[in-house]
C-alpha cells in the first residue's frame, strides 16, 4: 500500500505537524537556554492558552485567529507572574536546587490541572466553528488542512520573529548576555529578575500563541498537555538545550520521523522511531543536533 | 451519642451471631450494598449511578404502575412488605479499595447482597469478597468477557458482554447483506487499551469466522498528538465499513483527521465508548450523520413500551439526564436482585441465590430491549440483545435487531 502518494501525504502531514512541535516547544528550550530551568507546566501552559481561546470563542465567539494575539499576550503576562511568584523563589534554593526547581514547576502543572478539572469539570470541549476548522486544502491528491497549514505559517513567522529579536534587538542582546553570565550583566545595570521574568513571559506567550491555533483542530481537556509537553521535552532535547533554532528544527525532525515510522510500523508504536532517533543523537552527540555546551 | 469503633465492633459481632436467626425471621429492612467509583476520575459515572439506583428503589419501595416485578404495590410482598434500604461505598476505580469496601458492606452493614461497579477490574476483586462470603454480587454495567468465566456461584449479570456485543453488530452485516448492501471488507480500528484490543480482537475473529475480510486492522496509540498516519491507512484501505474501538479524545480527533484527509467512509459502525458520548456529537456531530454505535439501551422503546418513558420521567426528575447505557443497566440490576431476594422469602446468601438461578423475568418487563432475564450456569444472561443505533438528524434511532427497531438503516451513511 505504499504508493508514491502515501508517502509524500505522510511527509507533508509530519512536516505540518512538526513545525507545530516545534513552535509548542520552543517556549520551553528559550527558558531553558536562559536559565537552566526545564519548566514541567509546559504542557498546562499549553492547556490553559487552549482553554482561553475556547472561552474567547463560547463568550464572544472570537475566531481563534483573532484570539491568538490576545492569548499569547494573556500567557505572556502568566508567565511572567510564574516566574515572579515561584521560579524566582525556587531557584534561590540553597540545597538540592535542581530538585526544588523540578517540584516546583511539577507541583504547579498538577495544581493547573486539578484547578481546570475543578473549574471548567473534566469534559471534552472544542471550538466547533472557525474560518479554518475543517477546510482543506487538496493539491494532486494531496490534502493539507488549513489549520495546520495556518499554523505551519505561525510557527515559521514566530521563529523568523524570535531570530530577529534575540540577534538585532537590546532586550535579545541582554537576554543573551544574561544567559551567558547573569552575575556579570549586574555589573552593567540589567536586572537579571527581569530579563528572566520577560524571558518566561516570551516563551509563555509562544506557547500561547500554539495553544490558540490548536484549538481550531484539537479537541481540549485538562490532561491535553501531556502528550504535548512529552514530545516538547524530546524536541528540545534533540534540537539541543537550550537552542531556540534547534527547537524549530528538532520539531520538524520529530514530526516527519513520526510520520515515516508510521508508514512501516505499525502505528501504535508511531514514537518508537522518535526515540531511536533521540537515542542515536545521545550516542554521537550528546548536547543534541544544535546545542553548545 | 457517639459510636466508637468499639461500639461497631460488638454491634456486628452481636449481628453476626444473631444472624441466623434474623434471617428467618421477617425482615422489615432489607439492606443491599452498592459499590462505585464516587470520587476520583470516574467519580460523575459513580453519582449518575446512583440516581439510578434511587430511581429502582423508588419504584420497588413505593407503589407504581409498571409491568416492572415489584413495582405495584410497597416493598417486598414476599418478605412482609420489608423495604430495601441501600448502603453506597465508594471504590474510586482501584480493586484493592473495592475489596475493602465489600468486606465493610458484608461484615459491618450486613448486606444480603451486592451491585456494581462500573470498572470491569473492581468486579473482579469485589466478586471474589462476595464468594468468600457467600454474597450473591450483581454486575450491573461491567462488560468484560471474563468475567463470568470464572467458575463463581455467587456472580450473576443480566446484561450483555462485548463479545455479544461484537456478535450483534456482525448479526447486523449479515442481515445487510441479505438485503442486498455490499459488505466485504472491514477496516478495525482500535486503541491500544485493555478496552481496545479486546474489542479488535474479538472483532477479528468474528470476522475470520463470517468470512468478512480485513482491509485494515489499526491499533493506534491512545490520545495521540495526531492520527494523521493512521487516517490515511484507513483511506488507503478504503474497507465498505470502518469499526472503531475509541475513547472520547481519540474518536473527535478521528473524524476531524478523516474530514481533513477527505476521507468518507460508507458505514461507520462504532463499539460504544467515545460514540455514544455526548462530547464527542458535541465537537463533530455534523460529520458523523448515520453513524452507528452498539448499546444496551435506547429510549426509542418508549414508543413500544410507555413504561420506559415514565421510568426516564423519573430517572430525569433526580438526575437531570435522560437513562442511558449504563444508568438503564444500573436500574435493572437492583430491579433482578430485588425480584430474587423476594422469591427467596429470605434475606440468606445461598436462598437469594438459589432464586437468582431460576430467576426469569420476560423482556416485556424489563426497561431493556432484552428477550429475556434468565441467567445461564456461569451467572450470564445471554438473551440481554445488544441494540445497534444509528446517529440521525441529531439523536439516536435504533435499528436491530428487528424487534427493537423503530426505521431501517441508512446505509451508506448520509
Amino acid at each position: 500500500m505504499l504508493t508514491a502518494e502515501t508517502i509524500i501525504q505522510s511527509l507533508a502531514s509530519g512536516l505540518l505537524m512538526g513545525l507545530l512541535y516545534g513552535l509548542i516547544a520552543v517556549g520551553l528550550a528559550l527558558i531553558f537556554g536562559l536559565m537552566d530551568v526545564v519548566n514541567f507546566a509546559h504542557g498546562e501552559f499549553l492547556m490553559i492558552a487552549m482553554y482561553a481561546t475556547f472561552f474567547l470563542f463560547g463568550f464572544f465567539a472570537l475566531d481563534p485567529l483573532l484570539s491568538a494575539p490576545l492569548v499569547a499576550a494573556a500567557l505572556f503576562v502568566f508567565g511572567a507572574v510564574v516566574y515572579l511568584l515561584i521560579v524566582r523563589f525556587a531557584v534561590r534554593a540553597k540545597a538540592n536546587a535542581g530538585m526544588v526547581q523540578i517540584f516546583s514547576t511539577f507541583g504547579l502543572a498538577i495544581v493547573m490541572r486539578g484547578l481546570a478539572q475543578f473549574f471548567f469539570t473534566p469534559d471534552y470541549r472544542s471550538v466547533t466553528h472557525s474560518w479554518l476548522g475543517g477546510k482543506t486544502v487538496s493539491v494532486a491528491g494531496i490534502f493539507l488542512p488549513q489549520p495546520q497549514l495556518m499554523g505551519a505559517a505561525v510557527a515559521i513567522a514566530a521563529f523568523g520573529g524570535l531570530y530577529f529579536f534575540i540577534n538585532r534587538t537590546d532586550f535579545g542582546r541582554a537576554l543573551e548576555a544574561t544567559r551567558e553570565d547573569a552575575g556579570a550583566v549586574a555589573l552593567v545595570g540589567i536586572d537579571k529578575n527581569r530579563v528572566f521574568a520577560l524571558g518566561w513571559g516570551l516563551g509563555a506567550a509562544l506557547v500561547g500563541l500554539a495553544g490558540a491555533i490548536m484549538a481550531m483542530f484539537f479537541y481540549i481537556y485538562p490532561d491535553v498537555g501531556a502528550s504535548f509537553a512529552l514530545i516538547s521535552y524530546v524536541t528540545v532535547a534533540l534540537g539541543g538545550f537550550g537552542s531556540v533554532f534547534g527547537a524549530f528544527a528538532g520539531g520538524i525532525l520529530v514530526g516527519l520521523v513520526e510520520a515515516v515510522t508510521a508508514l512501516v510500523l505499525p502505528p501504535s508504536l508511531k514514537s518508537v522511531g522518535i526515540y531511536a532517533v533521540y537515542l542515536l543523537v545521545v550516542f554521537i552527540r550528546p548536547r543534541g543536533l544544535f546545542g553548545s555546551m | 451519642m457517639t459510636i466508637s469503633r468499639r461500639d461497631v465492633l460488638l454491634g456486628g459481632a452481636a449481628a453476626a451471631a444473631l444472624a441466623p436467626i434474623a434471617s428467618r425471621a421477617e425482615a422489615s429492612e432489607v439492606v443491599i450494598g452498592i459499590i462505585y467509583p464516587f470520587s476520583g476520575a470516574s467519580a460523575q459515572q459513580g453519582v449518575d449511578a446512583r440516581k439510578a439506583y434511587e430511581t429502582a428503589l423508588d419504584v420497588i419501595n413505593g407503589d407504581h404502575d409498571f409491568e416492572l416485578p415489584l413495582a405495584k404495590g410497597e416493598g417486598l410482598p414476599g418478605l412482609g412488605g420489608a423495604k430495601i434500604r441501600l448502603v453506597f461505598a465508594d471504590h474510586q476505580g482501584d480493586p484493592q479499595k473495592g475489596r475493602g469496601e465489600t468486606e465493610r458492606l458484608i461484615t459491618q452493614d450486613k448486606v444480603c447482597a451486592v451491585i456494581g461497579t462500573y470498572h470491569s477490574a473492581v468486579a473482579v476483586t469485589v466478586s471474589q469478597v462476595c464468594e468468600r462470603y457467600q454474597v450473591p454480587f450483581l454486575s450491573a454495567d461491567n462488560s468484560s468477557p471474563s468475567l463470568h468465566r470464572r467458575g463463581l456461584k455467587f456472580y450473576f449479570r443480566p446484561a450483555a458482554h462485548d463479545e455479544m456485543f461484537s456478535a450483534a453488530m456482525f448479526d447486523f452485516f449479515d442481515a445487510m447483506k441479505k438485503k442486498g448492501t455490499k459488505i466485504e471488507t472491514l477496516a478495525l480500528f482500535h486503541e491500544d487499551t485493555i478496552f481496545g484490543t479486546d474489542s479488535g480482537n474479538a472483532q477479528a475473529k468474528l470476522a475470520g469466522e463470517r468470512g468478512y475480510k480485513i482491509a485494515a486492522d489499526i491499533k493506534y496509540r491512545n490520545n495521540s498528538p495526531s492520527l494523521s498516519a493512521e487516517v490515511q491507512q484507513l483511506k488507503a484501505a478504503n474497507a465498505d465499513v470502518l469499526m472503531p474501538s475509541s475513547y472520547t479524545t481519540d474518536g473527535i480527533l478521528l473524524v476531524k483527521t478523516m474530514a481533513e484527509l477527505g476521507y468518507k467512509p460508507n458505514a461507520i459502525v462504532a463499539q460504544d465508548a467515545g460514540f455514544s458520548e455526548k462530547a464527542l456529537y458535541d465537537a463533530v456531530g455534523d460529520k458523523l450523520e448515520g453513524v452507528i454505535s452498539r448499546g444496551s439501551f435506547s429510549l426509542d422503546l418508549a414508543a413500544k413500551r410507555p413504561m420506559v418513558g415514565k421510568i426516564n420521567a423519573l430517572f430525569k426528575e433526580r438526575s437531570g439526564k435522560d437513562l442511558n447505557d449504563l444508568t438503564s443497566r444500573e436500574f435493572m440490576g437492583l430491579i433482578v436482585m430485588a425480584d430474587a431476594i423476594n422469591r427467596a422469602k429470605s434475606t440468606d446468601g445461598d436462598k437469594i441465590r438459589e432464586a437468582l438461578v431460576l430467576t426469569d423475568i420476560p423482556g416485556e418487563q424489563t426497561i431493556m430491549p432484552w428477550k429475556r432475564v434468565k441467567f445461564d450456569e456461569m451467572g450470564q444472561n445471554n438473551d440481554a440483545d445488544p441494540v445497534l443505533l444509528q446517529y440521525v438528524g441529531g439523536k439516536f434511532v435504533t435499528i436491530f435487531p428487528p424487534q427493537a427497531a423503530i426505521a431501517d438503516a441508512i446505509w451508506p451513511m448520509k
